[in-house]
């Protein structure tokens, strides 16, 4: 079981103070929130790639900063490999040697990983001799994801890996990572704005905004605390769904969520699962009964757990086996009598749920 | 261009010298170079001040001042002579050390151009990956200084060749002993017919200079000019 106890403040100047404390256990942990506030100088207090004002960091017991004893583990022996936004390979080696720098400063102690092992599972075969300049950008991050992990870290922090990718290409990096977390189960600790990423990922969220811990908990909970991110577009809740399992149903395929059916828009079929829909909290239409004669497809049934009172809308969780987020009006919210443990009906259109790799 | 046992002996002095003083600048070069382009304490500044003065002091001066340091009685002179029986003075050592000396400044400059280029933050994975500083400067920033870096040196070389003012000073002017191609010119211009008899060496001296700036302009990095991201 990993352990990371962090601890810091650090005024980065007069209008921003990072002030952050929490202790970790989990294996996948992730840092969530808008940019600016303070999710990377988390990650590089960590790594030891950045002096703070005052910090306390420790993991598996051995502390690596303390500045009120003046202990400060140099950034080399820390072991906690980092996979930078901007990758940062080395452009004089080719990809193999980078892949392998870390590897051949592994200290005696350190059982290494299988080199060759790495190279499959992230597909790296055929690019061992090219120049990482000369390889595309979704590879240069599989390259930069394949070094730390040899450098056999103790904690993997991933620093938004994926966010100079386009869409496409962020959502097989994602199945990367989860390859790699699924193989080796090196723990490790992300950072993202991203809730689909998180959600695929992460276990346990920490909410940070403005140098500042708001939350912390289950992806599900944590992400949806409205004070927290003021529900700034980009960050109200999204719902990601994961379907392990799709099954043909007449001329459409079906995935299965909490013993429910729902219909997959045909590209499902050429996916191996897991697949996860995501799709948008205000495409949600709410019911209390259900209803027959309506076009859309799919009627999850699931219990209300949670109701978030915002000026411009009310969002609903419900609990359908996995959590939905549903938008409505207030005044729709109220002619219903939504209230927690009230059982709702959510019809979803089949045509409204994207797919995720 | 047939040379005279005079000038071939300049020409070899020469050569001799300016490469000794431009193995012997390098590292001290390199290490200055690397700090000043890393360092943003307000030490630099001093650094700075100490690295770039032999560049605007007369070189007749900074030649005075390595006489009175490595001459026989000088601080450093003595205590080579009394340790290690080795007079310096009006050696083609002396006039290697000159040249170094007045040479250092400009490959500094070059060198620290070459590694502002290197991005201090591929340093930094390094460092995370596991290589120690020293590791990590080996590895990563020096490889990718190194073709800023031999410019500098073939700059340096090329100023060491060129060498005058601090040479004769602390070496003096002795014929195949410390005699080099700008000496040679010298002495020779103060003959009779000097003027017309010193073409060959002024010409070959042209000749060394645009070669070295051609080859260091060549081996100047850069900007990423291969780099397609």
């Amino acid at each position: 079981m990993t352990t990371l106890k962090f601890q810091c403040r650090h005024s980065a100047s007069a209008s921003f103070q990072l002030d952050v404390e929490f202790e970790c256990s989990s294996p996948a942990a992730a840092l969530f929130g808008p940019s600016g506030g303070g999710k990377t100088t988390i990650l590089e207090t960590i790594a030891g790639l950045r002096a703070v004002d005052c910090a306390h960091v420790e993991l598996n017991g051995r502390v690596l900063t303390d500045t009120t004893q003046g202990v400060f583990i140099p950034l080399h022996r820390r072991r906690t490999g980092m996979v930078f936004q901007d990758h940062r390979l080395f452009p004089h080696l080719s990809v193999e040697q980078n892949l392998r720098y870390g590897l051949r400063r592994l200290s005696g102690d350190v059982k290494p990983l299988d080199f060759d092992r790495v190279v499959s599972v992230l597909d790296l075969r055929p690019l061992l001799r090219r120049n990482p300049r000369r390889i595309s950008g979704g590879e240069r991050q599989r390259t930069a994801l394949g070094r730390a992990l040899l450098s056999n870290p103790e904690l993997l922090l991933l620093d938004e890996p994926l966010s100079a990718l386009d869409e496409t290409l962020k959502d097989r990096i994602l199945s990367y990572i989860e390859r790699v977390i699924g193989e080796w189960s090196i723990p490790m600790l992300l950072v993202s704005h991203s809730q689909a990423e998180i959600r695929r990922l992460a276990q346990w969220v920490y909410v940070i905004e403005e140098g500042r811990l708001l939350g912390e908990g289950a992806p599900e909970d944590a992400l949806t605390q409205p004070g927290a991110l003021g529900w700034k577009d980009a960050l109200a809740p999204v719902n990601v769904l994961r379907i392990d399992r799709i099954e043909p149903a007449g001329d459409l395929f079906a995935g299965v969520v909490g013993g429910q059916r729902l219909l997959l828009p045909p590209e499902a079929a050429m996916r191996p699962a897991p697949v996860y829909v995501r799709f948008s909290p205000s495409s949600i239409l709410l019911s209390r009964h259900d209803v027959q004669d309506v076009s859309a497809r799919n009627h999850l049934r699931g219990v209300v757990r949670k109701i978030i009172e915002l000026p411009e809308a009310c969002f609903l969780s419900i609990d359908a086996g996995q959590i939905i987020w549903a938008e409505v009006t207030h005044q729709a919210c109220r002619d219903l009598g939504v209230e927690p443990g009230v059982e709702l009906v959510c019809l979803i259109k089949t045509h409204s749920l994207k797919l995720i790799d | 261009m047939n040379l005279t046992p005079m000038e071939w002996s300049a020409v070899w002095i020469s050569l001799k010298t300016a490469l000794t003083a431009v193995l012997i600048s390098l590292p001290f070069a390199i290490a200055a170079g690397y700090a000043l382009a890393r360092i943003r304490t307000r030490w630099k500044a001093l650094l700075e001040t100490i690295v770039f003065l032999p560049l605007v002091l007369p070189p007749v001066v900074t030649g005075y001042l390595l006489l009175i340091a490595v001459g026989r009685h000088g601080p450093i002179g003595s205590w080579l002579d009394a340790w290690l029986g080795w007079r310096i003075a009006f050696t083609w050592m002396a006039a290697a050390l000159a040249s170094a000396v007045v040479s250092f400044p400009l490959m500094v400059r070059s060198i620290r151009i070459a590694f502002q280029g290197v991005d201090r933050r591929l340093e930094m994975a390094a460092r995370n990956l596991g290589a120690s500083r020293l590791d990590a400067f080996f590895t990563v920033s020096f490889p990718l200084a190194a073709r800023g870096v031999i410019a500098g040196a073939v700059l340096g070389f090329a100023r060491a060749l060129s060498e005058f003012g601090a040479t004769i000073m602390v070496a003096g002017n002795v014929e195949n002993e410390t005699q080099t191609i700008p000496l040679a010119i010298y002495s020779l211009v103060q003959r009779p017919h000097g003027v017309q008899q010193s073409w060959r060496l002024v010409f070959l001296s042209i000749l060394l200079a645009c070669t070295a700036l051609a080859v260091s302009e060549l081996l100047e990095p850069k900007r990423d000019a291969h780099d397609d991201a």
